[in-house]
């Protein structure tokens, strides 16, 4: 891993367009801005880990559960 | 700036049909980072349940529902960044859906609400949103 010392209202780049810069340090916590194309997802590290995961576990069910979740949401009228 | 989402009627093919549109991810889905093409295909005739199927690897699909008939009060708010990343400056264009994990058995299905899938129906562009901070669960049961 890179170590960089870095000061409040410094900066860090990350390849051509990808910019962050210290805001402030106080006691144990440090803000961060970000300035990053659009198109890249700038997320905590866990909110994308959980998120990951749940797209994960939502991929590919088996026909025989999407058989059972379409046949539980069928209307009551329809089921006679 | 946000907006809020209004409720529209998906409008896609039958499972009958042969050439379904394509809709590309402006952002791959987190896990996912190869797939970007998808189609939605509609899986019973009350339009409750979709699956949003890679068109290049269809062994890859997601189980996906309209929010309304599930949770009614359901009403993300979009940024404009997002917005402007799918070319959209009318958010009434957006269809959203939920992504749906099955798990063990169908009772205990669940909806990310966190993350929708929005899909705008005129460009057909579409990306997973991430309502940071808006507190909403990525597992909320469908109560069915």
């Amino acid at each position: 891993m890179l170590v960089l010392t870095r000061r409040p209202g410094e900066s860090v780049m990350i390849g051509d367009d990808v910019v962050v810069t210290v805001l402030e340090v106080r006691g144990d916590v440090v803000r961060i801005g970000i300035r990053a194309p659009r198109d890249v997802q700038v997320h905590r590290e866990e909110v994308y880990r959980e998120l990951r995961q749940a797209n994960q576990e939502a991929a590919s069910p088996n026909e025989e559960a999407v058989r059972d979740l379409a046949r539980l949401l069928q209307p009551p009228a329809s089921e006679s | 700036m946000s907006a809020p989402l209004t409720e529209t009627t998906p409008s896609v093919s039958s499972p009958e049909t042969d050439e379904l549109p394509i809709i590309e991810l402006v952002r791959p889905m987190p896990g996912f980072p190869g797939h970007r093409r998808f189609v939605l295909v509609r899986l019973d005739d009350a339009g409750l349940l979709y699956t949003f199927t890679s068109a290049d690897a269809p062994e890859l699909r997601f189980l996906v529902i309209p929010p309304l008939p599930f949770f009614p009060n359901y009403a993300p708010e979009v940024d404009s960044e997002t917005l402007e990343l799918l070319g959209v400056d009318d958010p009434d264009r957006l269809l959203v859906l939920l992504v749906v994990t099955v798990g063990g058995s169908a009772r205990e299905a669940t909806a990310n609400l966190m993350a929708p899938i929005l899909v705008d129906q005129v460009n057909r562009r579409a990306v997973q949103a991430v309502l940071t901070g808006s507190g909403l669960p990525v597992r909320a049961p469908l109560g069915c």
